[in-house]
């Protein structure tokens, strides 16, 4: 088991900055996700550890032990890639031996490790098989199979479900973690899709623009986003701005166009600063106009989504909110209505650093 | 193989071969075309812009110059309507003979330059098959060689595959279905050609037509071997100074005629490429 | 459908089938040739007879021509396949800023008229001393032309293979030369192949290089059959040219056979 250590990691590729001072611990067994769009860094950041890339500045460490100059080949690491990238010239049970071979693994130990790792992604049997004539799902176990059979130090993906159709790639989100956790596995999972990584990280790193924005499980990444592009980027919110007015024990008042919200933040500030706030449409609450502590305003449009029921309501201010409410809860388009806001579910986002 | 830490070492080879063999020679041919020519040596002492000025401003070059220009652009013509018909069927059918077919746009690539234009003199002769065959049918003789006419037929023949080619290439890229909302806006097949297939095959057009061309300007064997001395285009001057040890001079036509070539596709791209911008 | 599109689609197909009989006529009548009986070309021919290859095949001139096409045309196979094929990997894989330079440095053989590179060719040997003695400078002239079609294909065989291939090799402890050895090679070897076979077939068709490099005393076997036919016809360069269109038919076929030339790319 090892753990990982990234210092100070940047990159430029000519004069472009891919990742501009990275910094990151992952511990031992722990399974941790590089999230954000394309060009964001993850994968440069995940190539730069498996050592496809040489970065510009900084240091990676396995246990410690710098690694930064050393070839890929030596680093010890298992690695599954986009398009999976299985020999096609080999079969499987070829392609899953290739790393033992280069370890110069006794053929005994290939054979029992082989059998086992093979029934361990339940591919048993299909040894002779070649690449092309497997379906992605079992080409991608394959993948996985081949990184995972040479023990390595360290498991790195690069977007490894993003050729699978959607069902599938449910099914494999729960079967790479499980495995994962059963080997216990240090592991870099790089991915573009929120939820693949809400669903199977120990902690996930949010990166745009070659910075890392946040790093946290997922519930604190989702309640309390670290800055604006992490709220947008996962999940749908409302952004407001207002002036910090004073404290109310851990809440900050903000006073918005539209009314003072009570908001939690995780950074300080100081009261007549402006700053903005997100807000969750599902922690907001609709409820006939007049009720207590609710900010008044005009349904907008009404949409059906089968399991909730989606508004948008035009504030005093003129500004827009996105509501969702339960199925039933039915206010019509044109009616004024109160929308509250529970205490701290108002979140202040603040501004990245290098 | 030392891929990863000494990448250069790849690309030495190859620099050291065509720099010593292509690029060393062409720069001296250059140097060569200013030097003053001599009979009895490879040149004379000094330099000179003499052998410019003849290959320029001699009628006897200038002609032979014009006269491969018109040649060449005859040549490109003729295998331009040739192969669209060839070009368009072949990238469009679904016939269990296409890959026949292909085979045989193909073959002549596969065939050396010399077999070829043996074959067309075999059927060219004055005493050749078609002349024995008009002959039988009591119908009179006819100069099918050591004219322009041969020289043409089988430069036609020899860079049809050439043309078919990028054409093929360049309709295959057009999506079927534009064809299809051409008709069903109300276009008739002839005017769903003019109107949508044409202007979209231009590019395919201009690569091949550039390719013809140049190959047909640059031709030797053809029509040293169908022209047999009556028909003088740019390259058999050239190699009759090579002969002559007119070195310096020759390499100045030499380079005239590649200049020539060069100025003719800059020229041609950029009224072509007009009518590509006005297509879109 | 009506009777006029059915007339024209007729006439368009007629059209069509006769471009493919001027592709094919010329050799096919080559061929026919080689096994006329009579001296000179008789339409109709005179009947069947294999006199003129056995003039071919004890022909010491042609003998000793086919000899030397074939052993130029192997050297020529195996430098430019090795410096195609280095030069494929760099563009592809390693060149940078360059790379569209060194593209056509690549191709310049192939871009530059042929007879103007044997030109250059001649009268730099010349200058440095090499000259026409020696049949060094032929052999050369086949590499340099025969290194862009190697390339040609070697460099398609390589955007075929997706650098991850490589890298996971890499990941999974395999060194660079072992990458490859085990992954690279045999994954564009139908390239490598595609573009030998290349190289072969324009090296052995090859007249213009030939035609002013070739030694004092030698020549190939295109260039001797160019030299009969400058001089008059003779039925046994129509057995030297079918003998040539049969090598280079084996060639094609033994490469279909070991790799299928459904991966060349024209």
């Amino acid at each position: 088991m090892t753990r990982l250590s990234i210092e100070r990691l940047e990159k430029r590729f000519d004069k472009v900055a891919a990742i501009r001072g990275v910094d990151l611990e992952v511990e031992e067994g722990e399974l941790v996700s590089l999230l954000g769009p394309s060009g964001c860094g993850k994968t440069t950041t995940l190539r730069c550890v498996a050592g496809f890339e040489a970065p510009t500045a900084g240091e990676i460490r396995f246990d410690g032990e710098p690694v930064t100059r050393l070839p890929p080949e030596k680093r010890d690491i298992g690695m599954v890639f986009q398009n999976y990238a299985l020999f096609p010239h080999m079969s499987v049970r070829e392609n899953l031996a290739f790393g033992l071979e280069m370890r110069k693994v006794s053929p005994n130990d290939v054979a029992t490790r082989l059998a086992d790792v093979m029934s361990m992604v339940q591919l048993s049997g299909y040894d002779e098989r070649f690449p092309r004539q497997l379906s992605g799902g079992q080409q991608q176990r394959v993948a996985l199979a081949r990184a995972l059979v040479v023990e390595p130090r360290l498991l790195l993906l690069d977007e490894p479900l993003a050729n699978l159709d959607a069902k599938l790639r449910d099914e494999m989100r729960f079967f790479i973690r499980s495995l994962q956790r059963r080997v216990g596995i240090t592991t870099l999972y790089v991915t573009h899709d929120q939820a693949e990584a809400m669903v199977m990280s120990d902690r996930i790193v949010v990166m745009f623009d070659g910075l890392i924005h946040q790093v946290g499980d997922a519930r604190t990444i989702y309640d309390h986003p670290a800055t604006r592009q992490v709220a947008s980027f996962i999940g749908s919110s409302n952004f407001f701005t207002g002036t910090v007015t004073g404290r109310d024990g851990a809440l900050i008042r903000l006073d918005t166009s539209f009314g003072t919200v009570a908001c939690g933040s995780g950074h300080e500030v100081t009261t007549g600063e402006t700053a903005t706030a997100m807000v969750r449409p599902e922690t907001l609450e609709l409820s006939p106009a007049g009720a207590e502590g609710g900010f008044s305003g005009t349904v907008g449009e009404r949409h059906f989504l089968g399991n909730l029921t989606d508004y948008r309501v035009t504030m005093a201010d003129g500004s827009v909110l996105q509501v969702q409410g339960s199925a039933n809860a039915a206010f019509a388009p044109g009616e004024v209505v109160s929308v509250s806001l529970p205490a701290g579910r108002a979140w202040l986002v603040g501004e990245a650093s290098a | 193989m030392t891929g990863a830490n000494r990448p250069w070492l790849l690309a030495l080879p190859v620099l050291a071969v065509v720099g010593a063999f292509l690029v060393a020679p062409y720069l001296n041919i250059v140097l060569m075309s200013f030097r003053v020519p001599s009979t009895t040596q490879a040149y004379a002492p000094g330099f000179t812009l003499d052998n410019y000025a003849k290959s320029l401003f001699d009628w006897l070059y200038i002609e032979a110059l014009l006269d491969t220009a018109r040649l060449a652009v005859i040549v490109t013509v003729s295998c331009l309507i040739l192969a669209y018909p060839v070009a368009f069927h072949l990238a469009r059918t679904t016939s269990r003979w296409r890959g026949v077919l292909y085979s045989i746009v193909l073959s002549p690539l596969l065939v050396g330059v010399v077999i070829r234009s043996f074959g067309w003199i075999i059927l060219l002769a004055n005493n050749g098959v078609v002349n024995q065959a008009l002959r039988s049918y009591d119908l009179p003789r006819m100069q099918l060689m050591y004219n322009e006419f041969g020289v043409i037929l089988a430069l036609v023949h020899i860079f049809l595959p050439f043309m078919i080619l990028p054409l093929m290439g360049a309709i295959q890229g057009i999506d079927p279905r534009l064809e299809e909302a051409a008709r069903s806006l109300g276009a008739g097949r002839g005017t769903v050609f003019r109107r949508v297939i044409l202007p979209l095959s231009l590019p395919g057009i201009q690569s091949g037509c550039i390719l013809v061309f140049i190959l047909a300007c640059g031709s030797y064997i053809t029509p040293a071997l169908l022209g047999a001395g009556r028909v003088h285009t740019t390259t058999t001057m050239v190699v009759q100074m090579l002969d002559q040890f007119l070195w310096p001079f020759g390499a100045a036509l030499a380079l005239t005629l590649a200049l020539f070539g060069l100025i003719a596709v800059w020229v041609f791209t950029r009224l072509s490429g007009r009518a590509m911008r006005g297509m879109a | 459908m009506n009777d006029r599109v059915t007339s024209g689609r007729l006439a368009l197909g007629c059209a069509i089938a006769l471009v493919y009989i001027f592709l094919l006529l010329p050799i096919v009548i080559v061929v026919a040739a080689s096994f006329n009986a009579g001296q000179g070309l008789k339409f109709p021919p005179d009947g069947f007879s294999l006199r003129w290859y056995v003039a071919f095949f004890t022909s010491e001139p042609f003998m000793d021509s086919l000899r030397l096409s074939l052993a130029v045309a192997v050297v020529a196979t195996v430098a430019s396949g090795v410096i195609g094929t280095t030069a494929a990997l760099y563009y592809v894989r390693h060149a940078g800023r360059w790379r569209e330079v060194f593209r056509i440095y690549v191709l310049a053989p192939l871009l530059l008229p042929e007879i103007l590179t044997a030109i250059a060719l001649l009268f730099f040997y010349y200058q440095i001393g090499l000259g026409t003695r020696t049949v060094v400078g032929l052999y050369i002239g086949h590499i340099v032309v025969c290194i862009p079609f190697v390339f040609l294909q070697v460099t398609a065989a390589l955007y075929n293979l997706p650098p991850s291939t490589e890298e996971a090799a890499r990941s999974l402890g395999a060194a660079p030369g072992v990458v490859f050895r085990r992954i690279t090679l045999p994954l564009i070897k139908p390239g490598v192949i595609n573009g030998a076979l290349f190289a072969f077939i324009i090296s052995f068709d090859n007249v213009s290089i030939s035609l002013l490099l070739k030694g004092i005393g030698t020549t190939t076997l295109p260039m001797q059959v160019f030299d009969y036919l400058r001089w008059g016809f003779d039925p046994t360069t129509a057995a030297a040219s079918t003998v040539s269109i049969l090598m280079t038919l084996g060639a094609v076929v033994l490469v279909d056979r070991l790799v299928g030339l459904r991966t060349v790319r024209f």
